[in-house]
């Protein structure tokens, strides 16, 4: 925070006092930044209390909306804010280890000059379209036609019916997320592992230190700040996913049963494809919006504002 | 240079050091260590090379176990290759107006984000007037907004200021990117100011200064930001989709949404042609400039 308050004063004549052209300079951000953010505040604040279904602006409703969702009566809506956390720790305990691992063993000297055509292969999935690499696997996952029975079978397992079992909807989509985001955080990981100085690993390893300890005993304690900032910024487009759930499943049925609707598409369902209720789910989002805060704040709280906003 | 030097040094030092035996060891473990890392990423990518492969492809083969391409020597299998399935895509279903549209899209909100960003980061970071700091800080509080939590208001507000169903509603959308001033701005910050007062022109009015002096200065700013803005609307979905109705308008992830929701008989060699196309042009970029996607990186590590 310090860093944002403290502005340099500028000196020179040019840089004196002007009385209207930064006016007419910031104008055009303001401006869309009043419409986008604060004009759609306090029209979603006004919406949340109403029936509004569609273009109809709807009746004032109080707190039903609230009520129906909080209390459980939508049989979808508990469930749906339950699968986002189960997505994002999922996709937290299976990315942050393994992107940590590889990283620390990319760093090693061994590889030399092929890091860096490792290091791009590993970003690239982030590059692809969520759409496009939720419709591969999803045909990559078919029963009978998709590559990966096909590898499993030659491995002597029977054949899975992947998309169509109600307990694997969740974590198919934790391995897609798996599959798109490990690489870059393992590439973000390796640039801080890489600034740390290297006459500290020389030290520890005069002193004898395995490997192994190094890596938990050196690196992870260095590179806290970095891994904190991943693990937040992920947490947060964890919460926000949309496309793996509405995509990864045949016929846009986010899953079996809609075992894989989450809190996102839960707003899109009610709001946009169901019976565009759009006063249900503005309070949805309002609900969303004020759980996402709260991993907001804790970001802004350990690692500082300013940080991009999903990378 | 001092890296080369340290190097050629180790080695130096190495071959003092170890005796012929260990340095074999160390050849083996070096080749060892690569040959599986370089298996892993190519079973990483193994999704997008599939892709990439079956978009070429005939629709029965895409559906074939073992995939066509390993039921014999790949260059045999590259004989069905053919374009059939890109024309399909583009007959049937506008898909070279869906590229441009993602095309217009993009370059478009790229262009707007880095010209409003800029032009409103210069006032913050160089002028003096009444409320900055506190406009400023008032900017950055929006910054980190869920605002995609918010899509049915922002549907209503995008209808009530007549930009629902319109590529312009998209552009000026991600063009309101506080994260952008506020990057431009730290960038700006940290420039010496005497550079700025030494090219600055007597007379010139401040636009002109922000136009001729401080946007050619501020190149790895807005490639940073140009690099961020592309990837996040080349690839926006759920946003594209609620704002765009009319076929016309449909951008490539919007394309292949309305091709899979045909529910008999989809023309999956269209749609993995489209998908093709979809990803082809970030990974063009990102190989083009790759040092600037990496610096990016690293460079909102130091903050």
């Amino acid at each position: 925070m310090s860093s944002i308050a403290a502005v340099r004063r500028p000196r020179s004549r040019f840089f004196k006092f002007s009385k209207v052209e930064p006016y007419f300079f910031i104008a055009p951000f303001l401006i869309l930044l009043l419409l986008f953010n604060f004009y759609t505040i306090y029209v979603g604040i006004k919406m949340g209390f109403t029936d509004a279904q569609g273009i109809n602006f709807g009746e004032w409703i109080g707190v039903e909306n609230y009520r129906h969702l909080l209390s459980g009566e939508n049989p979808d809506f508990w469930p749906a804010i339950g699968r986002s956390f189960l997505f994002m720790f999922g996709g937290l305990v299976t990315q942050m280890p393994i992107a940590f691992i590889l990283a620390c063993i990319l760093n090693s000297t061994v590889f030399g000059k092929i890091r860096g055509i490792l290091r791009a292969a590993f970003y690239v999935p982030v590059l692809i379209n969520t759409v496009v690499a939720s419709l591969v696997f999803r045909m990559l996952f078919n029963k009978d036609t998709g590559l990966i029975n096909w590898v499993l079978a030659n491995f002597g397992m029977a054949k899975i019916d992947w998309l169509f079992t109600p307990q694997l909807c969740i974590p198919l989509m934790i391995l897609v997320s798996f599959w798109q985001w490990t690489g870059f955080h393992m590439v973000y990981l390796l640039a801080s592992i890489q600034a740390i100085d290297p006459t500290i690993y020389e030290v520890a390893k005069l002193d004898g230190a395995s490997p192994l300890r190094t890596m938990f005993q050196i690196t992870l304690p260095l590179i806290r700040p970095a891994l904190m900032f991943v693990l937040i910024t992920s947490a947060i487009g964890g919460m926000r996913q949309f496309e793996y759930s509405f995509m990864l499943f045949p016929n846009a049925g986010y899953g079996p049963g809609m075992k894989a609707l989450t809190a996102v598409p839960f707003i899109y369902f009610y709001g946009f494809s169901n019976n565009f209720e759009l006063g249900l789910a503005t309070a949805a989002g309002w609900i969303l919006f004020l759980i996402i805060l709260i991993f907001v704040l804790i970001q802004i709280f350990t690692i500082g504002l300013g940080q991009s906003e999903e990378y | 240079m001092l890296s080369s030097m340290h190097t050629s040094l180790e080695k130096k030092m190495d071959a003092a050091l170890l005796n012929k035996k260990s340095r074999f060891h160390r050849k083996t473990l070096q080749y060892i260590g690569m040959v599986i890392f370089g298996l892993i990423a190519f079973i990483y990518l193994t999704p997008l090379l599939w892709l990439f492969d079956v978009s070429f492809r005939p629709r029965i083969e895409i559906f074939q176990v073992p995939p066509k391409i390993l039921q014999a020597a790949p260059w045999v299998t590259f004989r069905s290759y053919s374009f059939a399935s890109f024309k399909l895509a583009l007959q049937k279903y506008q898909v070279g107006q869906g590229f441009l549209n993602s095309v217009f899209v993009t370059a478009c909100g790229v262009i707007v984000t880095l010209l409003v960003c800029s032009l409103a980061a210069y006032a913050f970071a160089f002028l003096k007037f009444r409320g900055r700091d506190i406009i400023f800080m008032f900017i950055l509080s929006t910054m980190m907004l869920p605002m995609d939590t918010l899509l049915a208001p922002m549907y209503r507000v995008l209808r009530t200021l007549g930009l629902f169903n319109k590529h312009l509603g998209l552009i000026l959308l991600y063009g309101a990117s506080a994260f952008g001033v506020f990057l431009i701005r730290q960038f700006y910050v940290r420039l010496p100011i005497s550079l700025i007062e030494a090219a600055v022109m007597d007379g010139a009015n401040k636009l002109r200064i922000w136009w001729q002096i401080i946007l050619p200065i501020s190149k790895p700013a807005l490639s940073a930001l140009a690099i961020y803005q592309f990837r996040l609307i080349w690839n926006d979905f759920l946003i594209p989709m609620i704002v765009l109705r009319n076929r016309t308008l449909h951008t490539l992830p919007i394309k292949l949404q309305v091709m899979d929701s045909i529910t008999i008989a989809k023309d999956y060699d269209a749609m993995m042609a489209t998908g093709f196309l979809a990803v082809f042009v970030p990974i063009v970029f990102f190989l083009i400039y790759q040092r600037q996607f990496m610096e990016g990186l690293s460079g909102s590590v130091k903050g």
